[in-house]
């Protein structure tokens, strides 16, 4: 199911979003790009993350990450492979019995061989990067939203993929603060572009984080895409 | 098991944490309920026995009573139920709290193995517990029928003689494995119906209901079976 040809990190390959009746769904995110799909509840966008990490299976078409179909991979090889990609589901998908900390710390103790020291010092990394120090013994339940959603940032970057999968990210945020996460998942700039590849879904994003991304998509219709001009 | 040897070091420490707490919520929190009922029914029992038994000079048999009926068959039975209704409603509750927010799947998207994070320590946890509660029951069972035999006029001496010549090595081990095979139904049984909720917030009282029943029928047809092979 691996594919060396395809040169971009994320590509969508005819992915039936609304039914067979519906025009399939096709995009490539290339490399070092930030690409952004805009739709609404029911356009099948909330499908996307989904199907690019595997965690569900198309009826038809493909998804296709670093060239390969995760959802065909074998069950400990598929884990293995989405280490590779970040992802922040929309509501954060944070564990609530957790504190910010342990969420932050959660994948790197069971995906990483590194010792609890070395996971202690980079976890404190993530935190002071993202701002949430100050928060980091609080439970979802009791931090903020902005709080929150640094937290699941930051676990979505734990072991600094080179793609980032972002579901409705910046709901609920001011421009401010969506701004500045987007420049921290974006890891900073290279001669190349952003350090990583990053594709964002949602419903609507703020102003000025559009003019801060490469490519901005409409599904006007399910399986239809209009490019946006930025 | 084999989703334990794939844990990395990090991983296991954080596993057997919870399985601590499991066991700390499990079984230390039960302490008391089950030394309750285990003190209540074996005073009852020997009391009648021995003077129902002392009419017919018959009172040697209260050793037999002590271990075929409490000891190895209502002890096992009975622990493992009132596991049941306390950690086996809340392992499944909890699962399906999992589940319904988005956690289950953000494991998933993370390349955590929900086996591992969420099953296996619930799994470790009722074995230890189950087992402790028994030793706890059984204990108490056999002192309470001290106190019961003493307070029908039974030398003390004569109680413990009579219960030492009726037990058995194979009586020990027959309630070392009921406790093994009892503690897996607790832990396992819940966790499925936990995982198995799919939809909205309302399944999840549906699924502790369900969970309990299936484990407690679980029980009584493997206890039910071990009376058959034994």
């Amino acid at each position: 199911m691996t594919a060396p040809q395809s040169p971009s990190p994320l590509v969508f390959d005819a992915l039936p979003l609304a039914g067979p009746a519906a025009p399939p769904f096709t995009l490539d995110v290339p490399e070092r790009h930030t690409v952004v799909v805009l739709g609404d509840e029911d356009s099948g966008i909330e499908l996307l993350g989904g199907y690019a990490l595997g965690l569900e299976r198309p009826s038809s078409g493909r998804a296709l990450v670093f060239g390969t179909d995760i959802a065909a991979l074998p069950g400990p090889e598929r884990l293995a492979f989405r280490r590779r990609v970040g992802y922040l589901p929309s509501g954060d998908g944070l564990l609530q019995n957790l504190s910010l900390r342990d969420n932050v710390a959660l994948p790197l103790r069971f995906g990483s061989g590194a010792s609890p020291r070395d996971i202690e010092g980079r976890v404190n990394v993530m935190l002071t990067a993202l701002r949430i120090a100050a928060a980091a013994e609080r439970r979802p339940a009791q931090a903020n939203e902005e709080e929150r959603r640094r937290a699941a940032l930051a676990r979505a970057i734990a072991f600094d993929p080179a793609l980032l999968i972002l579901e409705q990210p910046f709901d609920g945020l001011t421009a401010r603060v969506a701004s500045e996460l987007l420049e921290l998942a974006r890891g900073g700039e290279t001669a190349e572009g952003a350090r990583r590849t990053i594709f964002i879904t949602g419903q609507e994003i703020p102003p000025v984080v559009l003019r801060r991304v490469d490519r901005v998509y409409r599904l006007t219709r399910p399986g239809v895409l209009e490019l946006e001009t930025v | 098991m084999r989703a334990a040897t794939r844990l990395t070091d990090a991983g296991r420490a954080l596993a057997l944490r919870i399985a601590v707490n499991q066991v700390r919520f499990t079984a230390v929190n039960a302490m008391g309920l089950v030394a309750l009922l285990s003190g209540i029914l074996s005073f009852l029992v020997i009391s009648q026995a021995t003077r129902e038994l002392g009419r017919f000079g018959a009172t040697d048999y209260i050793g037999t009573l002590i271990v075929v009926a409490i000891v190895r068959e209502l002890g096992p039975l009975l622990t493992a139920l009132i596991v049941v209704g306390r950690s086996g409603t809340a392992i499944a509750a909890e699962l399906a709290t999992n589940q319904v927010m988005g956690e289950v799947r953000a494991l998933e998207a993370m390349g955590i193995d929900p086996k591992q994070y969420l099953v296996l320590p619930r799994f470790l946890g009722s074995l230890v517990s189950v087992f402790a509660l028994l030793v706890l029951f059984d204990f108490v069972a056999i002192m309470a029928g001290f106190a019961a035999a003493r307070f029908n006029g039974m030398p003390g001496v004569r109680y413990f003689d009579i219960v030492l010549e009726s037990l058995r090595a194979r009586d020990v081990w027959l309630t070392i494995f009921k406790a093994l095979a009892f503690g897996a139904i607790v832990g396992v049984v819940p966790s499925y119906f936990g995982l198995a909720v799919r939809g909205a917030p309302t399944e999840i009282p549906i699924a502790a209901s369900r969970a309990v029943v299936a484990a407690m029928v679980g029980i009584f047809l493997c206890s039910a079976l071990f009376v058959a092979l034994g």
